[in-house]
């Protein structure tokens, strides 16, 4: 350190000495400041030594370069296209999550405001059920059900009739207020009668005798069942009642 | 009619919205891809001379490119791109290190002997350099590669590594000297490198 601050203040800046041509030509063999090139025209032995320097450096970097893999290229776009991928399915799944969940609510709300009942007693969602269905079945229907069949749909209800109780047209299950109830319609005086069979349900209040200006309508409460039976006013629902009433046998 | 007006702006503003960002994302992608293509063989380069692990640097270099797709938007200049990534892969490497205690010197002399079969006089002299280049140490050896295959000043080199330039100076000094020494220790070596 001494030797090279006493040679820089000797010696111009462009007559460097030999240790620190060396150390400046092995530190950066192609830096080309002033005072190296000076240097080098100066001296032939220190153009040789930073000839042989760059040569050397040259070799020192073909040494370097060692094969890259052919395939890295590929596989680095590969790798971010599949993460930058993986990014958007991740926000498409959350949308799809966010839809889920709206859809889940939408379904809770709809079933909610379907099935829950805005009706308080048997009758008067009797009546309603009776008045929606009444262009579907006409006093004039030749089609009949047989008791055979009849019976088989009342064993959900463990019930059994023991002999028709008239013309029966019709009899499905059906929803009686989000209950699976049957419907019976039978051919009655003047109009049809409906006649239901529904599971005893604590939402709705059992109603002895129901009626509006058209149709009249009464229940029966048995221990699994009620039976309803509404008809218009020319029918007399208590002879029905007890037809039902006397036929019907109810097993455990 | 005005409600009808009303809709129509929100949708006009819903259609560029969604172009105007598939539009930067597709310059994104323009830009990582003119990066990979570029860099990717100078940065796998760096680092397996970091690692002596061919293997080690792919997993470095991806890890390295990964990262800076994730970062891309924080490149501002496209010519700052390489030291950029260099400086995440030798972060990323150093990461490394923190996972698994891996002690420098252990490193075999197997791993860095290239498999190929044929081998020229220039591939002998290549590997031959390569394993002294692999046998300096770390901290001569880091500035040399910098210098050599990145063309690198001292002064970027002092930024990028954190040092002091006259250390870095007198490492790359050290590092050639070392391997000028080991070329002269080997007469056989000798000969053929400068006979060439």
């Amino acid at each position: 350190m001494k030797d090279s601050t006493m040679s820089e203040n000797a010696m111009p800046a462009s007559k460097m000495d030999d240790l620190e041509f060396r150390r400046n030509i092995y530190a950066a063999p192609s830096r080309q400041d002033k005072d190296i090139i000076a240097a080098q025209k100066a001296d032939p032995a220190k153009k040789k030594l930073a000839q042989e320097l760059c040569q050397f450096d040259e070799k020192l970097k073909q040494a370097m370069k060692v094969p890259v893999p052919d395939d890295l290229c590929h596989k680095l776009l590969l790798r971010q296209t599949l993460a930058s991928h993986q990014q958007e399915k991740r926000k498409t799944r959350f949308h799809l999550a966010l839809a889920a969940s709206v859809a889940i609510v939408a379904g809770l709300v709809v079933n909610y405001l379907q099935f829950s009942s805005s009706y308080t007693n048997l009758g008067d969602y009797a009546l309603a059920h009776v008045y929606h269905e009444a262009n579907y079945f006409s006093n004039n229907d030749n089609t009949r059900i047989s008791l055979t069949s009849l019976n088989k749909k009342m064993t959900t209800f463990n019930g059994n009739f023991n002999e028709p109780m008239g013309e029966l047209i019709s009899a499905d299950y059906c929803r009686f207020d989000g209950m699976k109830s049957l419907h019976l319609v039978f051919q009655g005086l003047t109009d049809t009668v409906t006649v239901f069979i529904v599971p005893k349900a604590e939402h709705l209040a059992f109603a002895d005798k129901f009626s509006d200006d058209k149709l009249q309508g009464e229940s029966l409460s048995f221990e699994h069942a009620n039976v309803l039976v509404v008809a218009d006013k020319n029918e007399s629902l208590s002879q029905w009642q007890n037809v039902i009433n006397d036929n019907i046998t109810w097993s455990i | 009619m005005k409600i009808f007006g009303n809709k129509k702006t929100t949708a006009q503003v819903l259609d560029t919205e969604p172009s105007k960002n598939s539009n930067s994302m597709a310059t994104k992608q323009v830009r990582y891809e003119a990066l990979v293509k570029a860099l990717h063989g100078d940065l796998y380069r760096y680092g397996y001379w970091l690692t002596h692990d061919k293997q080690v640097a792919e997993d470095l270099v991806q890890e390295t490119f990964l990262r800076a797709w994730r970062a891309l938007d924080s490149l501002k200049d496209e010519k700052a791109a390489k030291s950029w990534l260099i400086t995440i892969l030798r972060r990323e490497n150093a990461r490394r290190f923190e996972r698994k205690r891996f002690d420098m010197s252990e490193y075999e002399e197997a791993s860095i002997i290239d498999t190929q079969s044929t081998s020229t006089e220039q591939e002998i002299e290549n590997r031959w350099l390569r394993d002294k280049i692999a046998q300096l140490p770390p901290e001569y050896s880091e500035p040399l590669v910098l210098q050599v295959l990145g063309g690198y000043s001292g002064e970027d080199i002092a930024s990028m590594l954190n040092l002091n330039k006259n250390t870095v100076m007198t490492r790359l000094f050290r590092a050639r000297n070392q391997l000028k020494d080991a070329l002269e220790k080997e007469p056989e070596k000798v000969r053929i490198i400068h006979e060439r």
